[in-house]
C-alpha cells in the first residue's frame, strides 16, 4: 500500500513538472533593432503634414503627435540615441489667422454640431532660443519649390520663414530647408514634398492657383532635391512618401453626399459653375453619377442654404454686388438650384478639374518613383495607401478608422489633415518602409494610445447630416495654399 | 477534480449531477456536498503583431472561486432525488486599463449559476439513469474602450443578466465489480440576458441605457469507462464532447438606437479526453488525473476576451472519512494551456498567448 501510494505521488509530480517546467516564456517575435545602423540624428523635410498640422492650425498638442516626433520615438526604441527630437512649437491654441485670432477649428457645440474657430487668442512660438536648426522642417503651405529656395516666396511667411526657419531671429543659421537640413547631418530622413503642388488648386475648386505645378517643373525640382541631398550627405537614409489622391480624402467626399440625399429626395438637380465659370453655370448634376463632381467641405455652411435665395457666399468673400451681378448672377434665385445662382466654382472640384489633379499626381508620383529609385531613398506610396483606405478603412485592434469625415477618425476637422491617431497611422507607413529597405525591426507606434479630437461633452445632432460652420471657418485653412481669390 | 474529471462511469458522489445523473441512483439516505474551488489563472500576452512588436502584457491578477452544492434525498431503494447548485461557467479577464488592446476589451466576467433538480432510478443493480433540469442564470459584464473619433475617450460597461432552461440525462451500466460504463448529456441553455450600457464620459450620441444579448451555453456529452484491475485501484478514461459550435457570435442590441454591435466567434464543436486514478486505502482515497482538451477558438478569433487554447491538465487528490458521516476531498490542479498564436484575426490582434491556471479544491460531504 505504501508502495502503491509512493507511486501515485511521483507519478503525478513528474506529470505535473513536466507541465510547469514550460511555463511562460517569450514566444518568438520581433526585436526592435537599429539592424546594422547606427542612428544618431533624424531630420524630417515636408510640408504642413510633416509639421503636424491639425484642424487648421499648427499647435502644440497636436505638433507632440507629429508623425516625425512618433518616428523619433520609435527610432529611440529600436536603439537610435537622437538626443532630443525639436520642433518648432507654437503655443495652444495656435497658429494666428489673419486677424491675430487662433486659426484653429474645434467642435465648440455637439449641438448641431458646430465646427470652426473659438475666436481665441493664438498662441506664441515656444522653442525659438534652440541653438540649432529644428529635427522638424515641416513647414505648413510650402510646395517642392520651397525646398531649397532661399528667397522667402515659398516658406508661408510669416510662418515658416520666420518661426520655423528663423530668419529673422537666428541669422546664423542657412536659409533653406535644405541647408538647415543638412547642416543637422542627419543618419535618416523623411522627405514629404509635393502635395501641396496639387493641394492648393485642388481645395480651392480648381480656382486659385489655377493649375497645379506643372509636371516638368515638378521633376526638375525634386532631382535636384534629392540628388542635392545624396551629394552633401552620401550616407543618408531617405524615406519619400508620394502624393495621395486628394479625391480620397473627407475634404471631397463630405458635402457631396449630404446634398445628394438633400436634393435626391426632392427629385432635384445641383447646377453648378464648372472650370473656368464665374456667372452663369452650365453644371447640372444629381451627384449620383458616376464620378460626380466633388463638393469641398468649405461648401459645407452653404449647403445648409441650398434651395434659398441668397448671395451669402459672395458676401463672405467680399464681392460686391454690382461685381455679382455683372457676372450675371441673380442672388434672388434658389441657391444651387437655378443657374444663375449656381454653387460656386471654388467649392466644386468637377470633371475636368478632377482630372486635372489626377493627371498631375499621377505623373508628379512617377518621379517621385523614379528620382527616389535613382538616390536610393525608399518611397512610402502614400496614393495607395489612402484610396485603399477610402475602400476598406483600416483596421487594427478592434478599430476600423476610415475616410469619413469626423466619425472616421482618422482625419482632424479640416478634412484634409489627418488627426493625431492619423499621423500614428502615417509614422507607421514611414517605419514600415524603413524597416524593409535598411533591414531596421522599428516597433509601430500603437496607434490606440495616441488621443482623438477633443470633443465637449454634451448632445449632438445635426443639420442634413452635416455640421453647422461658420462661412469664413475656411478661409485662413485656404490662406495656407496661397488661395487669395476665389473668384 | 483530483482525477481529471474523469467520472461519468462512476458518478459515485453528489457530483453524479454534474456528471452523470444515473449515478446519484447509488446514493444512500440523505446526503450533502458541499465545495468551492479557487482558480488562479494567469495570462500573458505578447504583441502585436500589428505594431510589430513581441511586447508582453500580463492580465491582471484575478481569482475566481466557483461553488458547488449538492444535495440528495432517497426516496425509495431505488429512487433517488437530488438537487444541485453550481457555477459550470464562470471565468473572467481584465487587461490593463491602458493596453495596447484596451478598444478590444479590458474586462469580461461571466458568471452562471445552474440549479439542477435531478431524479435518478435503479432499474436493476448494475443499470441506473438519471434525468435533471437545468435552471441557469448568467450575468456578464463587459468593459472596453470605445473607439470614437473624440477626446477623452469614454469607457463603456455592459452588464446585463438572464435565465435560461435546459436538462441533463444519463445512464450507468456496471458490468461488473470492475468494470462500469456511463454516459451522458446535458443540452444546451440559452440565457436571453437583458442589462444596461453605460459610457464614462456620456456624450449623447452614444446608445446609453437598455441592451440586450443572448448566449448559448454549449450541450455537452461524456462517455465514460472505469475499470479496477486490483482491489481498490479504478482507472477511468472519458471521452467528452462539447458542442461548442453554439458560440456564433457575440451580439450586443442597443436599444436606443437599436444598432447591434456583432463580434464574431464562429467556434466550433471539441472534445475533452480525461483519464482519472482512484486508489483507496482504509479512509484515504489517493487521485490522480489528466485532462486534455481542445481548443473550439479558431486560430482567426483567438482574441482577448478569451485567449482560448488548447491544453493540458494535471491533478491530483485526496480524500478522507472523518467519520462515518463526514468526507473531506482536496484537489489541486495545474492547467498548462498550449501556447497559442492568434494570426491574422479578425480583429487585426495578432500576436501570442501563454496561459496557465492553478486550481485548488475543498469539498465537504455529510450523510446521514
Amino acid at each position: 500500500m505504501k508502495l502503491m501510494m509512493k507511486f501515485f505521488l511521483i507519478a503525478a509530480g513528474l506529470a505535473a513538472m513536466s507541465l510547469v517546467g514550460c511555463s511562460d516564456s517569450a514566444p518568438n517575435g520581433p526585436v526592435a533593432s537599429l539592424g546594422s545602423l547606427t542612428i544618431k540624428k533624424y531630420v524630417a523635410v515636408g510640408n504642413s503634414l510633416t509639421a503636424g498640422y491639425q484642424s487648421a492650425g499648427l499647435y502644440q498638442s497636436s505638433q507632440m503627435y507629429s508623425y516625425p516626433m512618433l518616428i523619433s520615438q520609435q527610432l529611440t526604441k529600436a536603439g537610435a540615441t537622437l538626443g532630443s527630437f525639436e520642433q518648432p512649437y507654437y503655443s495652444d491654441p495656435g497658429t494666428p489667422d489673419a486677424t491675430g485670432k487662433a486659426s484653429r477649428y474645434e467642435i465648440i457645440s455637439l449641438v448641431g454640431p458646430v465646427i470652426g474657430p473659438k475666436g481665441l487668442t493664438a498662441g506664441q512660438p515656444t522653442n525659438l532660443a534652440l541653438a540649432r536648426p529644428y529635427d522638424n522642417l515641416g513647414i505648413p503651405g510650402i510646395p517642392l519649390a520651397g525646398f531649397m529656395d532661399e528667397t522667402g516666396t515659398y516658406q508661408s511667411p510669416p510662418l515658416g520663414r520666420d518661426a520655423i526657419l528663423r530668419w529673422t531671429s537666428v541669422s546664423s543659421f542657412p536659409k533653406s530647408v535644405y541647408k538647415q537640413a543638412i547642416a543637422l547631418q542627419p543618419d535618416i530622413m523623411t522627405f514629404w514634398l509635393g502635395a501641396n503642388d496639387v493641394l492648393g488648386y485642388a481645395t480651392s475648386g480648381g480656382v486659385s492657383p489655377a493649375a497645379p505645378t506643372p509636371t516638368a517643373t515638378f521633376t526638375a525640382l525634386y532631382t535636384q532635391a534629392l540628388s542635392s541631398l545624396k551629394t552633401s550627405l552620401p550616407n543618408v537614409k531617405i524615406v519619400v512618401g508620394n502624393i495621395p489622391d486628394v479625391r480620397a480624402i473627407p475634404f471631397f467626399n463630405t458635402v457631396g453626399p449630404a446634398v445628394a440625399a438633400k436634393i435626391g429626395a426632392l427629385g432635384l438637380q445641383l447646377y453648378y459653375q464648372k472650370a473656368g465659370e464665374s456667372g452663369v453655370a452650365s453644371g447640372v448634376t444629381s451627384l449620383t453619377e458616376a464620378n460626380p463632381p466633388l463638393l469641398t467641405l468649405t461648401g459645407m455652411t452653404y449647403a445648409a442654404y441650398l434651395g434659398q435665395p441668397t448671395g451669402l457666399w459672395y458676401r463672405a468673400n467680399g464681392i460686391p454686388y454690382a461685381a455679382v451681378k455683372a457676372l450675371g448672377i441673380d442672388t434672388t434665385k434658389p441657391f444651387g438650384l437655378h443657374p444663375q445662382n449656381p454653387w460656386p466654382n471654388a467649392l466644386v472640384l468637377d470633371a475636368t478639374e478632377q482630372t486635372s489633379c489626377a493627371n498631375a499626381t499621377a505623373a508628379f508620383n512617377a518621379t517621385i518613383a523614379s528620382v527616389a529609385s535613382a538616390n536610393g531613398a525608399a518611397v512610402v506610396d502614400f496614393f495607395s495607401f489612402f484610396n485603399d483606405i477610402a475602400r476598406n478603412g483600416y483596421a487594427i485592434a478592434g478599430e476600423t478608422y476610415t475616410t469619413a469625415y469626423i466619425s472616421g477618425a482618422l482625419f482632424s476637422l479640416d478634412g484634409v489633415h489627418p488627426s493625431s491617431r492619423g499621423y500614428g497611422i502615417v509614422a507607421n507607413q514611414y517605419i514600415k518602409a524603413m524597416n524593409s529597405a535598411f533591414g531596421m525591426t522599428i516597433p509601430y507606434v500603437d496607434v490606440s494610445q495616441l488621443p482623438g479630437i477633443p470633443a465637449p461633452l454634451g448632445k449632438i445632432s445635426s443639420q442634413d447630416g452635416l455640421p453647422i460652420l461658420p462661412a469664413d471657418a475656411f478661409k485662413d485653412f485656404q490662406r495656407m495654399f496661397g488661395t487669395t481669390d476665389l473668384r | 477534480m483530483g482525477q481529471g474529471g474523469a467520472f461519468a462511469a462512476r458518478a459515485s458522489d453528489l457530483s453524479a449531477m454534474y456528471f452523470n445523473p444515473a449515478g446519484l441512483a447509488y446514493q444512500d439516505g440523505i446526503q450533502f456536498y458541499v465545495g468551492a474551488t479557487v482558480i488562479l489563472p494567469s495570462t500573458s500576452f505578447y504583441g502585436p503583431v500589428q505594431l510589430n512588436t513581441n511586447q508582453q502584457t500580463k492580465m491582471v491578477s484575478q481569482t475566481f472561486t466557483p461553488i458547488n452544492v449538492y444535495a440528495s434525498c432517497q426516496i425509495t431503494d431505488d429512487l433517488v432525488a437530488g438537487i444541485g447548485v453550481n457555477n459550470p461557467y464562470g471565468l473572467g479577464t481584465e487587461w490593463p486599463a491602458d493596453w495596447s488592446g484596451r478598444f478590444i476589451s479590458t474586462k469580461v466576467d461571466l458568471q452562471t449559476f445552474f440549479f439542477t433538480p435531478t431524479l435518478a432510478y435503479k432499474l436493476t443493480d448494475k443499470f441506473s439513469i438519471g434525468v435533471g433540469m437545468n435552471y441557469a442564470t448568467g450575468k456578464v459584464t463587459l468593459k472596453s474602450v470605445l473607439s470614437d473619433p473624440f477626446d477623452p475617450h469614454a469607457n463603456v460597461t455592459i452588464e446585463a443578466n438572464g435565465t435560461g432552461m435546459g436538462w441533463n440525462a444519463g445512464a450507468m451500466y456496471k458490468a461488473s465489480q470492475d468494470l462500469s460504463i456511463g454516459v451522458s448529456y446535458r443540452s444546451q441553455v440559452k440565457i436571453d440576458a437583458n442589462g444596461t450600457a453605460t459610457f464614462d464620459p456620456m456624450r449623447s450620441v452614444y446608445p446609453a441605457g437598455d441592451v440586450s444579448s443572448s448566449l448559448t451555453l454549449p450541450a455537452t456529452g461524456f462517455l465514460g469507462v472505469a475499470y479496477s484491475p486490483v482491489r481498490n485501484l479504478t482507472f477511468e478514461g472519458d471521452y467528452q464532447y462539447v458542442g461548442w459550435s453554439s458560440y456564433k457570435e457575440l451580439a450586443v442590441t442597443f436599444k436606443k438606437d437599436n444598432s447591434v454591435e456583432v463580434s464574431p466567434k464562429n467556434y466550433v464543436d471539441t472534445y475533452i479526453i480525461r483519464f482519472g486514478a482512484e486508489y483507496a486505502m482504509g479512509d484515504w482515497q489517493l487521485r490522480a488525473g489528466y485532462l486534455y482538451d481542445h481548443t473550439p477558438a479558431p486560430t482567426m478569433y483567438v482574441e482577448p476576451l478569451l485567449p482560448d487554447a488548447s491544453r493540458n491538465e494535471v491533478s491530483v487528490g485526496l480524500g478522507y472519512s472523518l467519520t462515518k458521516h463526514i468526507s473531506v476531498d482536496l484537489a489541486y490542479m495545474f492547467i498548462k494551456f498550449d501556447q497559442r498564436q492568434a494570426v491574422g484575426t479578425a480583429i487585426n490582434f495578432d500576436g501570442t498567448y501563454n496561459s496557465t491556471a492553478n486550481l485548488f479544491a475543498l469539498d465537504f460531504g455529510y450523510s446521514f
